[in-house]
């Protein structure tokens, strides 16, 4: 092995009484891609805080170069040849490229307090083209897909640290690979062999173990903010990363299909040619009490829209929506969850948790009008509900009045899900149910997703992955190119393979 | 510089009860009369009218909106109430919580459904409100008839020490109290202040939310205005001019947060007294009265800028 760049030594971090990461020894060596894997709240992120600047640690020491290793701020580690590349993205939209590449650095490149934009744009065109970009610096981040931002976020943090460290600079990347796609993926693996074969030492966090496997040399496991396993990736299988990650193994028990329910004949939802405008056209289905539909389909192949038109959040061009029979307009969200239907959105930072609210706020939002007593809210009621979710979905947190923003993804999630559940909308849209949550908290929703139907709701789902999709699904649609292409059936015992099902998504 | 900033945030919530207390201490310190039966009764009376403004705009700060013409809308309805009131009699209140109500109706239907910013709205509505208390008394003040003055005297005089107006602000407090902790609507004003996107796909009506609380706003600074005129016992169409940065100063010294979603009521109300507490004592020491508003003003900023601090390191630390 090359030389030891940076090390960890028993480091921990306690908040007040609460130890949320202990003992952690982490070696990271020259050239090294180390992929660091636990559950939402097993510490992961913690360490990145500490090693990138943004906290620092209550225990323990850290090296970097065979020195003492201190970091006061990111901006203070970026100066010693440590930058992160944040989980969620840290560009300012409303600048450009280079601007934000070169953003509390300007000074390079000013003169009298004057800025050479020109010079400026003409080193993020280098700067860009090392992670091979081609986007014209001069762009507004706001103008460009996610993906080429996450690129441009790489580019940037490289550019910070290789000026003062390069070829043993150390690069963090928490879950870089969220917002994009698989062949995006792919250019994200090349350009971290770059980094790698540069002799850079780096780390990668990432929910997709398949991820993991595929591009990192050494796996370090994080359970409840200890280390639990360190091993070669090379003889690392997915059942064994399970198994650390989780204390037990996953197969086809995972997606709960031994109570995936038969529907009833008892129609929910019917949509009717249903189109919007430049989206979707001719969409027909029906929706069964009990029945889980999953929706599947490429980016912009419509599916995400027809949910919005669901929910009101769209307005169809023509086509009808039928709920128990009777047809609705609905011109907002309001409007759907009154009639019966509510969605647990895609965005669960922006679009489903409120942020600075308790749990308590958060899970009863959608049915406080049942939850009154002589015309009044019931703090009373407010709170038991609440509490009945915590426990009936697990949910992690120190009590009812915490606020969710406080909460780790799964958990937060499990909590928008509670949400869902206690409305009494018969229709759930789930979108993207288990978005960067851990493997623990996936088994948990796909279990109250069972609850869901055993319950008789009826349930639309559109995966995070195929997998996901069909394994939850009693039945599933296709869709390509805003119009459905196919359709098929999901019984435990026959569910379609996802070769069968991509051949209609493209 | 860390453990500086959580003492900061630390502090800004438990600012509203430390700066009261202290303001009573210095003041008793520096002029003991200042807590003397009289001088209590005295800012009871003070306190009132400005608790109902204030605690009403909390609402649209609550949602993460300002009512930049809640002291314009007091001066108009002081001047409706002081002119009519020998008309209608006491009738003059009801009717005012009526225009009041459909005064913040309109600048909430222009900021939930054409999505204009309030403080944009407000800022250009509120010169109606001006129109409309200088037309009805284009020479200043004007006096309730004296032989008015009986009748609406009730209001000022005392119930076991206690001057009525003072249970007229403790029961508004209650009810704006329950409005804001025990019914949807509250709730929710706090929901679309954290954030308005996904209150509404939780499905709530968040146009009627924002709507709702410009109603209430409108309601109770109608009804602080109909306040001043009992009184003043006057019609006084200047009535409101600094009121909009007391009722904002009052909001934030309670520690709720300008950008939405935290804070209540009592802790306005609590404000509100620390205001007009500082601004009284100064009277008492003989300080000229041009200071008050640049006082208050200063206040508003370091309240403010204690307030926000904690939300400033949270997006940061994210």
């Amino acid at each position: 092995m090359n030389e030891v760049l940076f090390e960890t030594k028993g480091v921990g971090k306690t908040y007040g009484s609460n130890t949320v990461l202990h003992d952690i020894d982490m070696q990271i060596h020259s050239g090294e891609v180390i992929g660091l894997i636990g559950e939402n709240g097993a510490g992961k992120s913690t360490l990145m805080k500490m090693i990138s600047g943004v906290d620092t640690p209550s225990m323990g020491e850290m090296f970097y170069m065979g020195k003492p290793y201190v970091a006061t701020s990111i901006i203070n580690a970026n100066h010693q040849g440590i930058g992160m590349v944040f989980q969620e993205q840290s560009l300012v939209a409303n600048l450009t490229i280079s601007q934000n590449i070169y953003l509390g650095r300007e000074k390079k490149y000013s003169k009298a307090g004057l800025v050479n934009w020109a010079k400026m744009n003409k080193d993020a065109k280098k700067a860009l083209e090392r992670v091979d970009l081609s986007v014209d610096p001069g762009k507004k981040v706001r103008d460009i897909d996610m993906a080429t931002r996450e690129m441009v976020e790489i580019a940037k943090v490289l550019d910070v640290v290789t000026e003062v460290a390069d070829g043993h600079a150390i690069i963090l990347l928490d879950e870089p690979t969220t917002v994009l796609s698989d062949d995006e993926i792919q250019q994200m693996y090349v350009q971290i062999q770059k980094m790698k074969e540069a002799g850079n030492g780096i780390v990668f966090i990432s929910h997709h173990l398949d991820e993991i496997l595929a591009i990192t040399d050494t796996i370090y496991v994080f359970k409840d903010g200890e280390e639990t396993a360190v091993f070669p990736t090379a003889e690392a299988n997915l059942d064994v990363l399970y198994e650390k990650m989780v204390g037990r193994s996953t197969t086809g028990e995972f997606y709960v299909e031994n109570k995936q329910t038969v529907h009833s004949d008892k129609i929910a939802l019917e949509v009717e040619d249903l189109s919007l405008f430049g989206t979707f056209n001719h969409v027909s289905f029906k929706l069964h009490e009990g029945e889980v539909l999953g929706l599947a389909g490429l980016d912009g192949s419509g599916t995400e829209e027809v949910c919005a038109c669901l929910v009101g959040q769209a307005a169809p061009t023509a086509g009808k929506i039928f709920v128990d029979g009777q047809e609705m307009k609905f011109t907002n969200s309001y409007q759907a969850r009154r009639n019966g239907i509510l969605s647990v959105p895609k965005d669960r930072r922006d679009e489903g948790m409120i942020g600075i609210l308790s749990i308590e706020d958060n899970i009863t939002i959608s049915s406080w009008e049942h939850l009154k007593s002589n015309g009044l809210l019931s703090g009373k009621k407010i709170r038991s509900t609440a509490e009945k979710w915590i426990k009936e979905a697990a949910i992690k947190c120190t009590g009812p009045k915490a606020r969710i923003a406080q909460l780790s993804g799964g958990n937060a999630q499990k909590v928008i899900f509670a949400r869902a559940l206690e409305s009494n909308c018969k229709v759930l849209i789930l979108n993207h149910p288990t978005r960067g949550v851990d493997v623990g908290a996936k088994q948990e929703i796909y279990r109250l997703v069972r609850e869901m139907t055993e319950a008789g709701h009826a349930i639309i789902v559109i995966g995070d992955t195929l997998d996901e999709c069909l394994g939850l699904a009693s039945n599933v649609i296709i869709f390509r190119d805003g119009l459905i292409s196919g359709s098929f059936d999901c019984p435990v015992s026959g569910k379609p393979s996802q070769q069968e099902v991509v051949h209609f998504m493209m | 510089m860390k453990s500086k900033k959580f003492s900061l945030s630390d502090l800004s919530q438990y600012m509203v009860i430390i700066s009261v207390v202290l303001v009573f201490l210095v003041f008793t310190v520096l002029n003991p009369s200042f807590v003397s039966a009289y001088s209590l009764q005295n800012l009871m009376v003070e306190i009132s009218p400005l608790i109902l403004l204030a605690c009403g705009l909390s609402f649209i700060i609550f949602t993460g909106g300002i009512d930049l013409g809640a002291g314009a809308m007091v001066s108009a309805t002081c001047v409706i109430s002081g002119l009519y009131v020998s008309q209608f009699g006491n009738g003059i209140i009801p009717i005012m919580l009526v225009i009041g109500a459909v005064l913040g109706l309109l600048n909430g239907c222009i900021v939930a459904k054409l999505k204009i910013p309030s403080f944009i709205v407000t800022l250009c509505t509120q010169n109606l409100w001006a129109f409309i208390a200088l037309t009805l008394c284009p020479n200043g003040s004007v006096a309730v008839d004296l032989s008015f003055r009986k009748e609406i005297g009730w209001m000022t005089s005392k119930l076991a020490g206690i001057p009525i107006i003072f249970f007229f602000a403790l029961v508004s407090i209650a009810v704006l109290f329950i409005f804001q902790q025990y019914t949807s609507s509250g709730r929710a004003i706090f929901a679309v202040g954290a954030n308005i996107r996904a209150t509404r796909l939780a499905g709530i009506d968040t146009d009627k939310v924002q709507i709702m609380a410009f109603v209430v706003s409108g309601a109770c600074s109608a009804l602080a205005g109909a306040l001043y005129a009992y009184k003043q016992k006057s019609a006084v169409p200047t009535i409101g001019d600094a009121l909009t940065l007391s009722a904002i100063a009052s909001i934030a010294l309670g520690g709720t947060s300008m950008a939405g979603g935290r804070g209540s009521v009592l802790r306005t109300a609590i404000g509100v007294v620390t205001i007009t507490a500082i601004t009284s004592g100064l009277n008492m020491m003989g300080i000229d009265p041009l200071w008050k508003n640049i006082i208050i003003g200063v206040i508003l900023i370091v309240a403010v800028y204690l307030n926000s601090d904690t939300k400033g390191r949270d997006i940061i630390v994210k």
